[in-house]
């Protein structure tokens, strides 16, 4: 009934490839039209090898704009945001999880009710809070506005539900206090889930648009999103550039997952849990 | 760090229960004694060379008055702007980018009254003016008056061997059929006669123009004529068709300046991007502009379009200074100072337009003339507390006609049955 | 369940863990909610005082037939997006979960659309969709297709569009964290089941299914939740058109309130957009609790 296994594993093989490559196709086209001039990006059908390559336009988006800039606060409010994120994140699950006290279901209830409700309902409120504390028009408007997200805290919570309580319990007669048990045992264990919420967090405030462009108005403080999408305004569109930008903006999350896959996939100690 | 955060996290929580409450003390505006600097918000600095040009110019005038611009994205300007006014921001300056979203802020108590300073100001030179009444009350001044014109490539009508005299009184059905001979080529080298931006104001506020149709009575069969000729250009080949412009986003920017449209109606505010375009070598068309084609029987050139103006916010921390900008922008010498960047001023004054027709690259042969001074400048759409609502409306049944999704009759049928039962209820 | 430390320690270490995070959330993100409930029952445009009428935008809400339209597209959206993308993303963490050459290739290529910049994916997807010369349709009238769909173009056809490119661009992102919960399923369990002459079907139903109950609880949440709250791809791709065929209600609120200055009616939406993703979650929830038990 199955097909030899060498068999299987090649048609699968070739199912991925396909599909990886059938995924990569907007990529491509990004990557096209980075070196193409500005009439040459819409055309219908689609060009697919530039008549010329444009290089320079690499050299140009650093002198267009101020990349340098956007991309600098753009890593700055990323990185600060992840590491908050993913601290705060995973201490509260920790409470969440693996402790039970009075009023926690109330909490989490909390937390878990404001992740139904969009952004763009509270997002008035929430700026005329920022208003008056002098924040708005700053970057710590900013990061306290995602460091303290719900998202870190469920997923954190899912993750150290599959953590057996035998351990930790285990742990506790050894007489390790609840911080001991987190930072040594939980926090170890939990690698594969912390790099996942590093990954999206930081990909998530990397590519955010609409939280720079409420709160940020001042063009120094501006990040690659706005930065980027201020290029294709009313009166200019300067299609290729924003193209070469556009690359140059995914680039900094490429790494940051070829560099972070390793964690989340490499395995981990499963022998400590049983 | 973290004591900071704390001292953060209670001013913040303090201050949601000030704001429940409304609060936030009106800007105080002293006299401007000494340097003192002001805040203008703008979209798209780098590429909408007129707000450098006030600024420089009104640095000169006053040196003691220091502009600095707050930089906006174009495509959301209103969006910032209303959420910064909600926030209580201080910005000084408020540019006021389409007039139904003046009407809003000026009537939400937003804006500091300037009828004091538009009393003063001669209201046949700058027939604008009129359209910021609201009950006798002034909370902002033009500046710059946008109406719509036909532009041409020179370059294609000459291969077509169409006279560019013929352009000077062209009826809908003649610029349909003028259309038609200038469509040439297929595929890649596709030249379209026209092309019809996907806004619902090429077809719609015109039409309202011309007819004298009110776009917010409800009844919108005087739309009917000039669906037709669109719809008509669509199917014949002679214009781009809506759904392919409309899914890829193609804008009349990249059509016309790459000569792949030979005529194209649109606001004279394009006229000031053809020639920064020229001038960095962008672009090498070749352009004219001629008076909007009319129907048959008008002996009038009547268009539309949509000023637009400087407003100061009711928190303006320099709320003196402030005005003192925007007096200066709207007047004689604010209107020199664009005319120069090729955007038609608000002040229709003699040698303001010698100015706007001397610049090098702005076309001033008697067509191009008589495109920008018709007879008649309608404003795009009506000021009301509905405007927005029917605004969304039409735009929707405007996707739908175009598209093919809805035919003509039912679409407008559609229209006028919407606005009636679900605006201004 | 035993408890080694004392109850009133536990509470005070409970409380420690949960509090610093939570005040930062609760006056940041919590407050301003509540002040979106209380604004749901307000007339207010952030100028204006306040004036209390009570169920007055509910009523309007209910009224109006762009509501309806928008609520329809959401459930529309939610209907397509939840299955394809939980489906899609499990399929491809169980095939990228183990030693095939090329591996980090292709889990690095899957996760690639979710950080392709927007904009960018809204011009590709638009242009795969062309009516005409789009890609799609001409393989779909190779394959046969004599009338292909109008995709964007058309008011039946749009959504869809949509749901495709956001399942391609969603799936990468909840494959990653998929791929994190089958590291916690030790590999002794598949090694058991394979003495045992277990299929690969069978240990996928048996072994990978179960084990990754909290994972795929939290993922179908997650997914519902963000369906329902989708905005940016719809906002590039379509901006809601042609006609109201792909507004959702994020759109209508963002609209309403940023646009309009509308503050208490854009509440009452979000109000009623919060109340139908609630019975959803608890349905969820339910089902969730009765699993484990």
């Amino acid at each position: 009934m199955t097909a030899p296994r060498t068999v299987r594993a090649s048609a699968t093989w070739a199912a991925l490839a396909l599909l990886s490559a059938a995924v990569l196709v907007p990529f491509a086209w990004m990557l096209v039209s980075s070196v193409k001039l500005d009439d040459e990006v819409f055309t219908v059908p689609v060009q697919w090898i530039p008549k010329q390559f444009h290089w320079e336009n690499y050299v140009d988006i650093w002198t267009t704009i101020p990349m340098l800039t956007y991309l600098k606060n753009s890593l700055l409010l990323s990185v600060v945001i992840t590491v908050l994120q993913v601290l705060t994140g995973s201490f509260a699950a920790y409470g969440f999880a693996k402790v039970s006290f009075p009023g926690r279901d109330l909490l989490f209830y909390s937390y878990l009710a404001t992740i139904a409700v969009p952004w763009q309902a509270y997002m008035v409120p929430q700026y005329i809070l920022m208003e008056k504390a002098g924040l708005v028009d700053t970057h710590l408007s900013l990061i306290l506005l995602q460091a303290f997200g719900a998202f870190g805290v469920f997923l954190m919570r899912q993750y150290y539900l599959t953590i057996p309580d035998e351990l930790l319990d285990a742990a506790r007669l050894d007489g390790l206090t609840e911080y001991g048990i987190w930072a040594r045992i939980v926090l170890p264990l939990s690698r594969p889930a912390m790099a996942s919420l590093a990954l999206v967090t930081f990909v998530n405030t990397w590519n955010d648009y609409m939280g720079p462009f409420i709160y940020l108005t001042d063009n120094d403080l501006w990040t690659v999103q706005i930065g980027l999408r201020s290029f294709v305004g009313a009166y200019d569109a300067q299609y290729a550039l924003m193209m070469t930008g556009s690359v140059l903006s995914v680039l900094p999350v490429v790494v940051i997952f070829l560099f972070g896959q390793r964690y989340f996939v490499q395995g981990i100690a499963t022998s400590g849990m049983k | 760090m973290k004591r900071h955060l704390i001292t953060t996290i209670a001013v913040a929580t303090g201050s949601v229960l000030l704001a429940a409450c409304g609060g936030g003390s009106p800007g105080a505006g002293g006299d401007p004694k000494g340097p003192v600097t002001i805040k203008v918000s703008v979209w798209n600095y780098a590429t909408t060379p007129e707000f450098k040009a006030l600024i420089d110019g009104f640095k000169a005038a006053e040196p003691s008055i220091t502009v600095k611009p707050v930089d906006i994205l174009a495509e959301d300007y209103a969006r910032k702007l209303t959420a910064m006014l909600a926030g209580g921001d201080t910005t000084d300056v408020l540019t006021m980018k389409n007039v139904i979203d003046y009407s809003r802020y000026a009537t939400r108590n937003q804006l500091m009254p300037l009828t004091g300073e538009a009393k003063a100001v001669d209201k046949t030179a700058v027939p604008a003016l009129s359209t910021y009444d609201l009950d006798g009350k002034y909370f902002a001044l033009p500046y710059r008056q946008d109406f719509w014109v036909l532009y041409y490539n020179k370059t294609l009508l000459k291969k077509a061997g169409v006279d560019e005299k013929t352009l000077t009184n062209l009826t809908w059905p003649q610029y349909a059929e003028l259309a038609g001979k200038l469509t040439s080529g297929t595929g890649a080298s596709k030249v379209h006669g026209t092309f019809l931006q996907t806004w619902r104001s090429v077809v719609q506020a015109v039409s309202a123009a011309q007819t004298g149709g009110d776009q917010l009575g409800g009844n919108y069969g005087f739309f009917k004529d000039q669906y037709a000729l669109a719809l008509g250009l669509q199917r014949s080949g002679a214009a781009l068709p809506f759904a392919t412009a409309f899914t890829q986003k193609i804008t009349y920017k990249s059509v016309f300046s790459s000569g792949k449209a030979a005529t194209l109606p649109m606001g004279t505010w394009y006229a000031s991007t053809l020639l920064a375009d020229k001038a960095s070598g962008k672009s090498t068309v070749d352009w004219g502009m001629a008076p909007m084609p009319q129907i048959a029987g008008s002996s009038k050139v009547t268009t539309f379009g949509s000023p637009t103006a400087f407003a100061v916010n009711k928190k303006a921390k320099n709320a003196a200074a402030a005005k003192r900008f925007v007096t200066w922008a709207s007047g004689p010498e604010g209107a020199k100072a664009i005319a120069k960047v090729g955007v038609v001023p608000a002040l229709n004054d003699p040698a303001v337009r010698d100015i706007y027709f001397g610049l090098d690259g702005i076309p001033n042969d008697p067509i191009a003339k008589k495109a920008l001074t018709p007879d008649d400048v309608k404003l795009e759409m009506p000021i009301s507390d509905t405007s927005s609502d029917v605004d969304q409306i039409l735009t929707e049944t405007h996707q739908l006609i175009m598209t093919g999704e809805k035919d003509l009759d039912a679409g407008l049928a559609e229209m006028s049955s919407r606005v009636r039962s679900e605006v201004g209820r | 369940m035993r408890r080694f430390p004392g109850p009133r320690r536990t509470t005070l270490a409970g409380w420690t863990f949960i509090l610093p995070g939570f005040l930062g959330f609760a006056a940041l993100t919590l407050v301003p909610v509540m002040a979106t409930f209380g604004l749901a029952f307000l007339d207010w445009d952030s100028y204006s005082t306040p004036e209390w009428v009570g169920l007055a935008n509910f009523e309007r809400l209910a009224a109006n037939p762009t509501f309806w339209t928008a609520l329809g597209n959401t459930v529309f959206y939610a209907a397509g997006h939840v299955p394809l993308t939980l489906v899609a993303s499990l399929g491809l963490a169980v095939l990228l979960n183990r030693r095939i050459r090329g591996v980090q290739y292709f889990r690095t290529a899957l996760f690639f659309p979710y950080i392709t910049s927007l904009v960018a994916v809204a011009i590709v997807w638009n242009l795969l969709f062309d009516p005409d010369l789009g890609p799609v349709n001409q393989l779909l009238r190779a394959l046969g297709a004599g009338d292909p769909p109008g995709w964007t173009s058309s008011t039946t056809w749009a959504m869809p569009a949509i749901i495709i490119a956001s399942v391609w661009r969603d799936m990468g992102y909840y494959m990653v964290l998929y791929l994190a919960g089958l590291q916690t399923i030790p590999p002794e369990l598949y090694e058991a089941a394979e003495v045992d002459g277990a299929g690969a079907w069978q240990r996928f139903r048996h072994i990978t299914v179960p084990s990754l109950r909290t994972m795929t609880f939290f993922i179908l949440i997650m997914l519902t939740v963000s369906s329902f709250k989708v905005f940016d791809l719809v906002q590039v791709m379509t901006e809601g058109g042609p006609g109201r065929s792909t507004l959702v209600l994020s759109q209508l609120i963002f609209r309403e309130g940023i646009t309009e200055g509308r503050f208490g009616y854009s509440s009452a939406i979000a109000v009623v957009l919060f109340a139908v993703v609630l019975v959803l979650t608890m349905v969820q929830f339910g089902f969730s609790r009765r699993d484990e038990r």
